[in-house]
């Protein structure tokens, strides 16, 4: 086992040093010119002598493989450059916002399979019933309904009618972490619904469920004992995959509730062709999910019987 | 098992109602009242802006840092030695008065009653500690000063230039030569000590927490606590004034300023020098032709635009000036006045298709914009609009990669853009950055020899009048050349409860608030 994620560690490198060559090479190629580009977007005017002096400061001089090289050497020692606009080391201004980012992602994540779970679950044992019908109604429609509208309108109803919440975030309190995290549970749980539902029902129809009824165990105990712990593989997996893309900020949500997160500050970068935040966030954003799903391979091993006597029995 | 189940649901499901309602309306309930009970005679003002954030470069109260010197002023933090008055003119502000000795030498006597919130006299050396520093570490300023040397002695300031510059004095109202503080310097989040009637306790790059002075050198300054909150999603910002979030707010979508057109707001506002104007690219032969020029200018609805498209939040322009109205007006909305100039230059719907031809070929154009400011691709298909009405075809493309678009010379025929003509209160400065023949913003490679001769005279002359009287007739000549249109000014709005009073914007969008703040 340990050497399993002695090795998927190690095949992080390769992936990691690979991303982060493609990413430089398509910023360095078409990213335009990151002087010009920032002083233009804030409406500003720079000599053409300033603007080569700027890039001379920023290293934007030097040709691509070297400043590759230096960039990657940098970040092998801890440093990821200076943002452009800023000013502050990226690191720590990444490290800064993913807190915020952090604490969106894991109460998103948790409502999600507090609301998914019970309701897929439910909609697949009560499967073609009025019930199920309903869930699947209103999971179709969540699924169609892009996250920006869906948090208009919650911050519409919830915000602007019932006052119970505010519009725009204060810090990282209970009240201001209520809407975005509903905004992304409500999508993700929509989708996850269907899937668990499915999941369910194909498990339902196998022989060891008909087996375990025949013996006359009951619905509950084969339900939460038996399909669930086996269909929990396939819902990890995904959860997984959710769970590095929360990671990486959602941009619109964390604007829209001025979430100080790092979906935000990405957008701000791209907009703003900050190339050593964007870097730095793309080289998270390809470390998360690497990371994310080497941690749901190893809850297999613990959640899979078969994962871990497979190997012995073929001895 | 299943009553356990059961059980387990309702605790989990009534944690998380109490949860997510109960507690922190307790909590914020109580932190309130402790507020008003300790501070009842301090009024609190949350103000909302889509101005503020490290997005618009201007993060934090640092003068002498990009543009963190707007933040600075705007908000009442820090002043400069000259202010631009509601006619874009300048006034002496901490300057009492100021005298060109001769064409390098430029003296200023700065009032004597002025002190930073740190305590410290305004004095001419603190001024030039202050001037020192920018000098040596901001972008732009040295090269717009050209500063070689500052002398203090008392309360006069006197800056000495390498070569005559006549705008120097309005440099001096540029928010990054708001006065600071030195000796308390720059703390570690971008926070000074200005001279203006608010001192800040709290900067983030998303926020900042105003008090009142009680030593503010210009009079008396209502208790009020303010919070500047960066908000850049314009839905948001109108959400947060209706729910009485946000007091006040500054950057709403133009589609919401109906909300509050009623009694319980005031929206006060003032016509900007930001112009949205269109260059023509003259590497294109068809745009050598003034009749074509000319017949673009006169197909475009500038009137639709603003009071149809924009709700009537802005102001349409006849010239790169707000203030120049009625003066360059020779070029009016007549869409049958262009189809006969096209006629002239040998353009006519041969083939009946709509479009007007010349040797076979339709007269089409690529029209390039970028979506950073939300008015110019609605501007781009509004002008689709006027101008296919004539028979021109246009083509539209908006990027935020359009400097990247522009290095192709022929893929682009018009370059729809938005500028701050007059930020300082010197016209010279759009005509040095977009007109002239060796101009860094000229995009178009528009040349006219009489502009760049006039440019010359008005480097070099002092006289306010007769800068400005120069500075008329460039304007007109860009304009009668058609080699710019001008469509509109941008509208700078602020709405507010209607218990908040003095809250005023201005032509030069550096102030917004003022000692007059009061809220009732």
């Amino acid at each position: 086992m340990y050497k399993y994620i002695f090795k998927r560690l190690l095949s992080l490198i390769p992936i990691l040093i690979g991303i982060s060559f493609i990413s430089f090479a398509l910023i360095y190629f078409t990213g335009g010119d990151a002087v010009a580009v920032r002083y233009e977007a804030i409406g500003g005017v720079l000599s053409p002598e300033l603007i080569s002096q700027k890039r001379e400061e920023l290293g934007l001089n030097r040709p691509f493989i070297i400043q590759y090289i230096d960039w990657l050497l940098g970040v092998l020692k801890g440093d990821m450059g200076i943002s452009y606009v800023s000013g502050k080391p990226v690191f720590i201004y990444i490290l800064s916002k993913l807190p915020n980012t952090l604490l969106l992602s894991a109460t998103s994540l948790i409502v999600t399979i507090l609301i998914s779970l019970p309701l897929g679950i439910l909609s697949a044992i009560k499967s073609d019933g009025i019930f199920d019908h309903i869930i699947k109604t209103v999971s179709f429609i969540g699924n169609s309904l892009p996250n920006f509208f869906v948090a208009l309108v919650l911050s519409y109803i919830l915000a602007l009618r019932l006052k119970l919440l505010p519009v725009i975030s204060q810090g990282t309190g209970i009240k201001s972490l209520i809407l975005p995290t509903l905004t992304l549970s409500l999508a993700m749980s929509a989708k996850y619904i269907r899937q668990i539902r499915a999941l369910v029902i194909s498990e339902l129809s196998k022989p060891y469920v008909i087996g375990a009824r025949a013996r006359g165990i009951k619905e509950n105990t084969i339900i939460f004992f038996n399909v669930l712990r086996l269909t929990s593989l396939t819902i990890i997996t995904l959860m997984a995959l959710s769970f590095g893309s929360l990671l990486g900020g959602s941009a619109i949500v964390e604007n829209i509730f001025m979430w100080d997160g790092i979906g935000k500050l990405a957008i701000e970068s791209i907009n703003l062709r900050d190339y050593p935040v964007i870097l730095a966030y793309v080289l998270w954003m390809a470390f998360i999910y690497v990371f994310v799903n080497l941690l749901a391979d190893i809850s297999y091993y613990f959640l899979d019987p078969r994962l871990r006597l497979g190997g012995k029995n073929e001895k | 098992m299943k009553k356990q189940m059961k059980l387990l649901s309702v605790a989990i499901i009534g944690t998380l109602l109490l949860g997510a309602c109960s507690t922190p309306q307790k909590s914020a309930q109580s932190k309130d009242e402790s507020a008003v009970s300790k501070e009842d005679s301090v009024k609190s003002l949350v103000y909302g802006t889509s101005s503020y954030g490290v997005g618009m470069s201007d993060a934090g109260l640092n003068p002498h840092e990009d543009y963190s010197g707007w933040s600075l002023v705007r908000y009442g933090v820090g002043e400069t030695l000259f202010k631009l008055n509601d006619k874009l003119e300048l006034t002496p502000w901490l300057a009492d008065s100021y005298k060109f000795i001769d064409d390098n030498t430029l003296e200023v006597k700065i009032k004597d009653n002025i002190n930073f919130s740190s305590g410290r006299k305004l004095d001419a050396t603190a001024a030039k500690e202050c001037f020192e520093d920018l000098l040596a570490v901001h972008d732009r300023a040295p090269k717009d000063m050209k500063i070689s040397e500052i002398k203090a002695d008392g309360q006069t300031l006197t800056f000495i230039t390498t070569e005559p510059n006549p705008a120097l004095i309005n440099f001096l109202a540029e928010p990054y030569s708001a006065l600071i503080d030195m000796k308390t310097g720059v703390d570690a989040n971008k926070n000074v000590s200005g001279t203006g009637p608010y001192k800040a306790t709290s900067v983030s790059d998303t926020e900042i927490d105003l008090t009142s002075r009680d030593d503010y050198w210009d009079g008396n300054v209502a208790k009020t606590n303010i919070k500047v909150k960066s908000v850049t999603d314009g839905d948001t910002l109108t959400m947060g004034l209706q729910s009485g979030e946000l007091d006040a707010v500054y950057g709403l979508p133009y589609a919401s300023y109906p909300l509050f057109e009623n009694d319980n707001y005031n929206i006060n506002s003032a016509a900007t020098s930001r112009a949205f104007f269109l260059q023509l690219n003259f590497d294109n032969d068809l745009f050598q032709d003034k009749n074509i020029r000319s017949a673009i200018a006169m197909a475009i609805d500038k009137d639709g635009f603003v009071n149809v498209l924009l709700g009537g939040h802005g102001k349409v322009a006849n010239g790169p000036f707000p203030m120049q109205d009625g003066d360059s007006l020779n070029y009016s909305f007549s869409p049958d006045k262009s189809k006969e100039l096209l006629g002239a230059a040998g353009w006519s719907d041969s083939d009946n298709d709509g479009y007007v031809d010349k040797d076979g070929k339709n007269f089409e154009i690529n029209f390039l914009t970028y979506p950073g400011r939300s008015e110019l691709p609605v501007l781009a298909q509004s002008i689709q609009s006027n101008l296919k009405d004539i028979g021109i075809k246009v083509n539209i493309n908006s990027t935020e990669n359009y400097l990247e678009v522009m290095k192709d010379s022929k893929a682009w025929d018009i370059l729809a853009s938005a500028m701050v003509t007059n930020p300082t209160g010197n016209k010279e400065y759009f005509f040095d950055m977009t007109s002239l023949s060796d101009s860094p913003k000229n995009r178009g490679h528009y040349s006219n020899a009489e502009l760049d001769e006039l440019a010359k005279t008005l480097s070099t002359t002092f006289d306010p009048d007769k800068r400005d009287e120069l500075a008329k007739q460039m304007s007109d000549i860009l304009v009668d050349d058609c080699g710019f249109i001008f469509v509109s000014h941008l509208q700078m709005s602020l709405v507010s409860k209607k218990n908040i009073k003095g809250l005023t914007p201005m032509p030069s969008d550096y102030y917004e608030f003022s000692k007059d703040l009061v809220i009732e």
